[in-house]
């Protein structure tokens, strides 16, 4: 090395951004030369403290907050699970909106032929509703159990790939369930869907392998507001009105 | 600097063909990188957040011209410092002017700071941010990807789209702002001899 190294090759040399051969004679030339090995311990120094320069860290549910703010800006998928995951409850949803908006269709416009029975309760109603009741006994049933998993699982088996999935699943289909049932006059049961909803997209949302404490904040969460009471309360409602439907359906003798 | 992880490359297949699932591993892997070049580039922590939301939806709108053989890490560096700059331009537009970062805490005063006036690490703290705020966003950029996320100096010059030279330069005037900021801190002799 001719001459002592200047500040930029002892920069480049802090960086390890020098040649070896280079990176050598800087090294062999600092153990020789005082001045330099000054400056050189200087310069450390100086970028060490920059080291030491504070960045507040994100919280531990950063990524989900992220993934819910850019999520909302995306274009919709081209494709998604939903299109190579064989699904049921989502499909189950699909057929009893048809079902039931083909039932309104077909009671058409202009006055109805009068069908009522003695409880006042439309035939075509009785229809729609029948449909809707068995849905949405499957679909709480199907919430319940996922809750109940989510509550069972233990701290090391945190990978909620399934969960979501199953979760994601069942936000779409109560979409569906919730709008039927505001048609049909069941706001009960539009409101239960509308509330359990909120929770299910947080599971739905929540990263693939959750930290321990986000997961147990999500359980507590669960247990707090009492969400598998809920949903048994819930699903008791439906099966009392199918049972009720069905004595309506039956009528006197 | 974080390499592209071994399935990056297929996650960013599968995220190209519009799969989310996909694009969320991509958000999860390097949000929190994203995060701290945004922080340190706008120095407040509901801007960062607000650039890594821009810098991923911008991502993803663009995914389909990120070449394969490319580092994903240094191509997501170089939209998220685009990004946290449109993202400052926009807030000067936007907000009065905070009085500049004070230059003059930087200079080293004849008696020095009294380290029992100060919070060594707040003082430090201050000291570089506002030698950051100091430098231009070409310096910034370049020194926050060589010293904090440990891109090479041709990983910068992809990132930034800059020559050799450039970057290095960029790099030593920063480093200089640097010592000048925190010299009163190091306490060591600042003069030496040039070649």
């Amino acid at each position: 090395m001719n001459g002592h190294p200047t500040d930029e090759t002892l920069i480049l040399h802090f960086y390890r951004e020098l040649p070896a051969a280079e990176a050598h004679a800087v090294a062999t030339h600092l153990e020789s030369c005082g001045a330099c090995r000054a400056a050189w311990e200087e310069l450390v120094a100086t970028l060490t403290l920059v080291d030491a320069a504070h960045v507040p860290e994100p919280g531990p549910g950063f990524e989900r907050v992220v993934w819910a703010r850019v999520s909302e800006s995306l274009p919709a998928p081209a494709w998604s699970w939903r299109s190579v995951v064989p699904i049921g409850a989502l499909a189950a949803a699909a057929l009893v909106v048809a079902v039931v908006t083909g039932s309104m269709r077909g009671a058409g416009p202009g006055p109805q032929p009068v069908s009522s029975d003695v409880t006042g309760v439309d035939a075509n109603i009785r229809t729609q509703k029948r449909v809707l009741f068995t849905a949405l006994d499957d679909h709480f049933h199907q919430t319940e159990v996922l809750l109940v998993e989510l509550m069972n699982a233990s701290a090391g088996d945190i990978d909620l790939g399934f969960e979501r999935e199953a979760a994601d699943e069942l936000v779409a289909s109560s979409r569906l369930y919730r709008a039927t049932a505001r048609d049909t006059g069941d706001d009960q049961f539009a409101q239960v869907l509308e509330d359990l909803e909120h929770m299910l997209i947080e599971v739905a949302r929540s990263p693939l392998s959750i930290v321990p404490a986000d997961f147990e904040s999500l359980r507590q969460r669960i247990g707090d507001e009492d969400w598998l009471f809920k949903v048994r309360a819930a699903a008791t409602e439906v099966r009392t009105r199918q049972q009720s439907l069905n004595v309506i359906s039956e009528g006197p003798l | 600097m974080k390499q592209m992880q071994p399935d990056d490359a297929a996650v960013i297949a599968k995220a190209r063909d519009g799969d989310h699932e996909a694009f969320r591993v991509l958000v999860d892997r390097h949000g929190r990188n994203i995060y701290r070049l945004a922080y340190r580039m706008t120095g407040k922590p509901e801007d960062a957040e607000d650039v890594v939301q821009d810098t991923f939806v911008r991502a993803f709108q663009r995914l389909d011209r990120f070449e394969a053989r490319s580092n994903f890490a240094t191509w997501l560096y170089r939209i998220g410092f685009n990004c946290a700059i449109d993202y400052m331009r926009s807030r000067q537009r936007r907000e009065t002017p905070e009085p500049p970062a004070t230059l003059e805490i930087l200079a080293p005063t004849a008696s020095g700071p009294s380290m029992d006036d100060l919070v060594y690490a707040g003082e430090i703290d201050r000291r570089v941010r506002a030698a950051l705020q100091d430098l231009s966003e070409q310096e910034r950029a370049a020194f926050l990807l060589r010293h904090y996320h440990g891109c090479s100096i041709e990983e910068i010059c992809e990132a930034l789209d800059l020559k050799t030279n450039a970057a290095k330069h960029s790099i030593f005037r920063a480093v200089r702002k640097m010592r000048t900021a925190l010299g009163p801190l190091v306490g060591a002799p600042l003069e030496r001899v040039e070649s």
